[in-house]
């Protein structure tokens, strides 16, 4: 039996595990406009603080995941990756296929997940801890019987926290390795550049925010120019100047190698953990 | 000693001196975050014709020549290279009274030397970077002797209309200079790196490249709207025994922050190399 579409205009999302990354997507998809929060559930059970930041936004809370399946066409689960199979299987004589499912725990795979919910309607999703300041980058692989039609409805979602692309599971480690853990190699290289500017002689203050803002503002170039970061280089390195100086440091001691590293070892370690 | 008037914020005009790219990004800048409508901004265009397109599409003056960006101006950006900004603030000192507030963005030309070109220190130096372009520039200024806490909060809104501005003393410059100035380029290589380390880890090359980009503009965005410590920020994501501290061991394994430090001071100390020629 094919699976029903679900109304963009009039479906309703919840929440199964309100953490952090949930409020996330759920102030995204709220502030977007994409859907009023009326349309929005999830449900608390231990901490009512949590309840506090979705009422906030306008959106329902109960007290049982029950209510929140009931309640929705679409549902996410952002429960940890250690939880997710139970709540799934506890859930499960409510998920039917009418339902589009959703996950975001990292490292648990589409295999399992329709196993325990006992039909192929998933969608996988891998977004990234900047969800929290719009600036998500997602990726997402669709289940068996997830249809195209699902898979635009979930980008809505998640583009309305940042970017999102479509991709081969068998993917996920890698993707883990570069945008899952790549924010901390970089929180790593503001603390770096923010040194070496108080080694250069500026104030702590003043290096911090200019390391924060110099790190912005090239990413932003490198996104909104579309043109290959080699190219952007090369545009600001002039002969004999303060920037090839600096780049030659770099590459000096394999600073990109060494990046290489770190998402190599990162994605590997991932492959490791879903082993396990 | 006549005072220095001051520029009268609701009505003053902005000229650019050099119409390059860089002015381009300012002025665009300017216009589009209503700091300033187009018809109180001018520049000038001697050889390039192409270069007063960009000027004229967002109804920039554009005249023929730089006396009369002066004359209708109360506020002069000098935009053009370090090596000619000497002979063209000669060339205009007489146009140039204490009642003009004049501005450079030349890399590595001082105060001292503008305000002797110029005849008085009515001047303030911007450190911008190339990021003004989008709109996300590290701007850093430095006032010179005449120039008084208004003409500061004014230049402040003019360069916070393409990013971020600080203050400082202009013996900063130079470290500023391997910081902003040339931090952007540190990343590019940072961005290709992150990508070819995708593609290592199996990822087509499209796919490893937008996911460096975005993640690098997510993880700046979180330090600069967080507020937190880009210490505390990696603490917040290294879970025990995870993918993220494993990524973060190799790093440091090979001085990764060491070899960004050695970088940044590289570069300033060329800048006060060149300073010296």
């Amino acid at each position: 039996m094919e699976a029903m579409p679900i109304q963009t205009e009039s479906f309703k999302l919840g929440f199964i595990g309100p953490g952090k990354l949930a409020e996330s997507i759920a102030r995204g998809v709220v502030q977007s406009g994409f859907l009023p929060p009326q349309r929005i559930s999830t449900a608390i059970h231990s901490n009512p603080n949590r309840g506090i930041a979705f009422q906030s936004l306008g959106i329902t809370v109960h007290t049982n995941n029950n209510d929140v399946v009931d309640a929705s066409d679409v549902i996410i689960f952002s429960v940890k990756p250690q939880v997710v199979k139970n709540v799934v299987l506890q859930l499960r004589p409510l998920l039917s296929k009418k339902k589009l499912l959703v996950s975001i725990a990292a490292g648990v795979k589409l295999k399992d997940l329709e196993e325990w919910a006992g039909h192929g309607r998933f969608i996988r999703v891998m977004p990234n801890t900047p969800s929290a300041v719009g600036m998500a980058a997602s990726v997402m692989s669709l289940g068996g019987s997830a249809t195209e039609q699902d898979g635009e409805l979930v980008g809505k979602l998640f583009g309305s926290v940042g970017k999102i692309w479509k991709a081969d599971e068998k993917m996920f480690d890698a993707v883990t390795g570069l945008s899952g853990s790549g924010p901390a190699y970089i929180y790593l290289a503001i603390e770096a550049l923010a040194d070496g500017g108080v080694a250069a002689g500026l104030p702590r203050e003043l290096a911090l925010g200019l390391a924060s803002q110099t790190v912005l503002g090239a990413a932003s170039m490198a996104v909104q120019s579309g043109k290959h970061p080699g190219q952007l280089k090369d545009d600001v390195t002039s002969p004999g100047g303060t920037t090839i100086a600096g780049i030659h440091e770099l590459e000096k001691n394999g600073f990109r190698g060494t990046l290489m590293n770190a998402v190599v070892a990162a994605a590997k370690r991932s492959q490791e953990l879903s082993k396990t």
